[in-house]
């Protein structure tokens, strides 16, 4: 029984192995051939943008080409105002196309000022946002702390302090921000605010009730753009999963979706949720196995593994050795996801505990709560986990997962 | 009342369009932390040194070089080769301004000698063939790094740089360029890089030395062929004449027993000495060994005519191998090893030495076998050829002893 049960698996790994390369070619567009000249000048080699979801269809259709923009600031690199403009254009485009490439833009753009100590208040903010994206979260919010002490008045550098101090696990501090953009910002955007906090730490029904009475009030307001509200829809459905009103919780994301087809956070949650439902066939038309964006590639990769689909060696595959490009440039940003994909995807319990670990040092969102405890279990040592209960517990941090995971990693 | 309205909804569309920029970008930062996607701008940089010269490949993103020389030309978001060709010279410029290399204070300077096209998990790059002379020979390479990085902050190079090492084998090392860390040394001639490779690479060559040992040491060959000649015949007594008689062994079994204790007896002693010799515990003088070597093929020559030494065979094997093993000893000394890998040379170098002794065994033993049962093997195989070695060993011996230049090998 055992030999032949390893034998299937081994005629499935093989079977794996000889497709892998074929799938390889058609998913990334790879040559296995060595470097060639192409046959002719028409021999079309690189798309230079993706295709853009609404937010940034929004930012492009208003703005001048980035080719005359560079081309204005490369005239006049001291230009604060042209620098800020440029580098908040690529900020925000590398958020809707997932693509790091522009933030290395942004911050060039930023280069005559970016080593300053004490930069002007666009520049701080915007040398902030960069940071926490690379999770920098201690300069990143040492920026936002100087920047709210130069202008108390800074509705941006509040919302923004609140975020870092929440994803670092600081809850306490980002309330107290959410309540100093209180009075600066739309009721929508402030509100939000303070239910992303309250839905951390045990309050996530009032949280969920709070953001549904904003929306219904803010539905007119010109601060309700698809951005926003694709942010406040993908919040309350993550708030309606921790309460477990799945039902809530699908509509919410759906809803969110409709909005922003191509949000990648917006996906990669919803994509969570199905995945723990049971319903990991619907992962894989929501997210293309060619997807450039790595977070997605994850669920689509855990999710072929789930069903058993053709692909599915071939991601894992994939999925390493994106892991293995950003290790050679010595990232250490995607270690949540490593996590993962340790645990779910190489069986490797002990490394996916040691990642974990790290990245938990790092942010304390609940999903690191999650990936920490799972981790930790698989690995067979629930007391790596002793400083995640712990946090959960005086959190009030809900969610029916969690509450089974810290059950475990409780018992002896 | 209507002036306070008024002014009310203008405070309101004035902070809403503060709000712009934070709308985007609040969305966005809650959920930066998960947004880690495609590819960060890297460029790849593989470099091998060869005494001055280097050479390489240098691998860039085409979006990359968009950024700084609109290679995009008719503005259709889409780079095609001939965007790519027309532009190499540009291309080329740009490179050489990203990259110094140097050896000491001296500038090696490079050249693009071919362009290609390479694909990557994030798009085409092009691929840039590199040459390089530097003035005298690389020690310590610099590379000084800074392609890029004023477009793109982020953009690191990422360098894998081959070089031979002192025991021939290739060494690797990588490294990786960000804008704060642009210029980097790397020590080209000390040791490092994978080990492990580069000892089974130096293990393989010392092995070959072993063999190569053996196929032209005549000395040594002969002496296992006169050790061996009579493994496939039995010593007896004529019943009748009361004279020694050869005797074919009755089957494969008995010849086997004999070559294999033979062998194995011969190769202790050697190891024995050998390894004494390297780790310099027992020396003797070369021309000591070499004669007891001819002495060693002479007296079991002779003994095949004339049997004086011991019957067992195992045992002359084994007297005489300590001998031979100083000579291996002082093969292995002239090789000028390095003493850090002085185990592992005498470990492949044995292993080599049995390779093709056993080479030996492997083409002698079958055909003496199989010609056993004829006339002509004890008459002219064992003694013809036991008197042939003799006389040859003779001819060492003296030449040995004496110090004269008689024998062509």
């Amino acid at each position: 029984m055992q030999i032949r049960h390893s034998a299937v698996a081994r005629g499935r790994v093989l079977a794996g192995t000889l497709l892998a390369p074929l799938l390889l070619l058609a998913v990334s567009n790879v040559s296995l051939a060595a470097p060639y000249i192409p046959n002719s000048d028409a021999t079309p080699l690189t798309q230079l943008s993706t295709k853009l979801g609404p937010s940034a269809q929004m930012t492009t259709r208003t703005t001048p080409s980035n080719r005359t923009l560079r081309a204005l600031l490369a005239r006049d690199p001291k230009n604060v105002d042209l620098a800020v403009r440029i580098a908040q254009l690529y900020v925000s485009r590398s958020r809707t196309e997932s693509d790091p490439r522009l933030l290395g833009q942004a911050q060039a753009a930023l280069g005559a000022w970016w080593s300053q100590p004490e930069p002007p208040v666009a520049v701080l903010l915007l040398r902030a946002i960069i940071r926490q994206t690379n999770h920098d979260f201690i300069h990143a919010r040492r920026d936002l702390e100087q920047a709210v002490a130069r202008e108390p008045r800074n509705a941006q550098a509040w919302l923004t302090l609140a975020t870092v101090q929440q994803v670092t696990g600081d809850l306490k501090s980002a309330a107290e921000s959410c309540a100093r953009l209180a009075p600066l910002a739309p009721a929508l955007i402030s509100t939000t605010c303070i239910a992303n906090v309250n839905g951390a730490q045990g309050l996530a029904n009032d949280a969920f009730d709070a953001l549904s009475r904003v929306l219904a009030e803010s539905a007119t307001d010109r601060s309700t753009t698809p951005g926003v509200k694709t942010w406040v829809l993908t919040l309350q459905a993550e708030l309606a999963e921790r309460l477990s009103r799945m039902a809530d919780a699908e509509r919410l994301y759906r809803a969110s979706l409709a909005i922003d087809p191509s949000d990648a956070y917006t996906i990669a949650a919803f994509s969570d949720f199905l995945i723990d439902a049971g319903r990991a066939a619907e992962v894989l038309p929501l997210i293309p196995a060619t997807t450039p964006t790595d977070i997605l590639l994850l669920r689509r990769a855990i999710a072929a593994k789930a069903v058993s689909a053709p692909d599915s060696a071939m991601l894992v595959d994939l999925m390493g050795q994106r892991f293995a490009a950003s290790r050679a440039r010595g990232d250490r940003v995607h270690l949540r996801e490593e996590a993962r994909f340790a645990l779910s995807l190489k069986n490797a319990p002990d490394e996916a505990l040691e990642l974990a670990r790290a990245n938990w040092a790092v942010q304390k969102e609940p999903l690191d709560a999650r990936i920490g405890l799972e981790a930790a279990l698989a690995a067979k040592r629930p007391d790596a986990a002793r400083e995640i209960v712990a946090w959960v517990d005086s959190t009030k941090l809900q969610g029916n997962k969690l509450a089974q995971l810290t059950t475990l990693a409780r018992s002896p | 009342m209507m002036r306070r309205c008024l002014k009310r909804m203008l405070a309101r569309a004035r902070t809403l369009l503060n709000l712009m920029p934070l709308v985007v970008m609040a969305a966005m930062l809650v959920h930066a932390p998960l947004a880690s996607a495609h590819k960060a701008s890297d460029s790849f940089l593989a470099l091998q040194t060869n005494g001055s010269k280097i050479s390489g490949q240098w691998d860039i993103s085409l979006r990359d070089l968009d950024l700084v020389l609109e290679l995009d030309r008719d503005g259709d978001s889409v780079i095609n080769w001939g965007e790519v060709r027309t532009r190499e010279a540009d291309i080329d410029t740009y490179a050489r301004a990203g990259l110094d290399l140097k050896t000491g204070q001296s500038i090696c300077p490079w050249e693009v000698t071919d362009h290609l096209i390479d694909n990557h998990t994030d798009g085409a790059y092009v691929v840039l063939k590199l040459a390089a002379v530097c003035p005298t020979a690389i020690t310590a390479l610099t590379v000084d790094y800074k392609l890029l990085f004023e477009v793109d902050a982020q953009h690191r190079g990422l360098l894998k740089l081959e070089n031979p090492s002192e025991e021939g084998a290739v060494r690797t090392m990588t490294a990786v360029f960000p804008a704060e860390n642009a210029v980097q040394t790397f020590n080209v001639s000390a040791g490092g890089g994978s080990p492990i490779l580069a000892k089974l690479a130096q293990l393989g060559t010392y092995v070959a030395d072993g063999i190569k040992h053996i196929a032209i040491g005549f000395d040594h060959i002969l002496f296992l062929v006169a050790l061996l000649l009579p493994a496939v015949l039995v010593r007896t007594k004529d019943d009748r004449t009361g004279e020694a008689r050869w005797m074919p062994v009755a089957d494969m079994h008995t010849a086997f027993i004999t070559v294999l204790k033979i062998v194995t007896a011969f190769t202790i002693a050697h190891s024995i000495t050998l390894s004494l010799a390297a780790l310099d515990i027992v020396r003797l003088p070369s021309r000591l060994v070499e004669s007891l070597i001819a002495v060693s093929v002479f007296a079991t020559a002779l003994d095949n005519l004339w049997p004086f030494l011991p019957k067992k065979r195992w045992l002359v094997a084994f007297s005489f191998g300590l001998i031979h093993g100083f000579g291996f000893a002082s093969v292995l000394a002239d090789l000028n090893l390095p003493n850090s890998s002085l185990l592992l040379s005498l470990l492949g170098f044995n292993i080599g030495v049995e390779v093709g002794q056993l080479v030996l065994v492997a083409i002698l033993i079958p055909l003496a076998y199989l010609s056993r049962t004829t006339r002509a093997y004890p008459r002219i195989a064992l003694q013809a050829g036991s008197v042939a070695i003799a006389a040859v060993s003779l001819g060492w011996l003296l030449e040995r002893s004496l110090n004269l230049q008689l024998m062509p090998f």
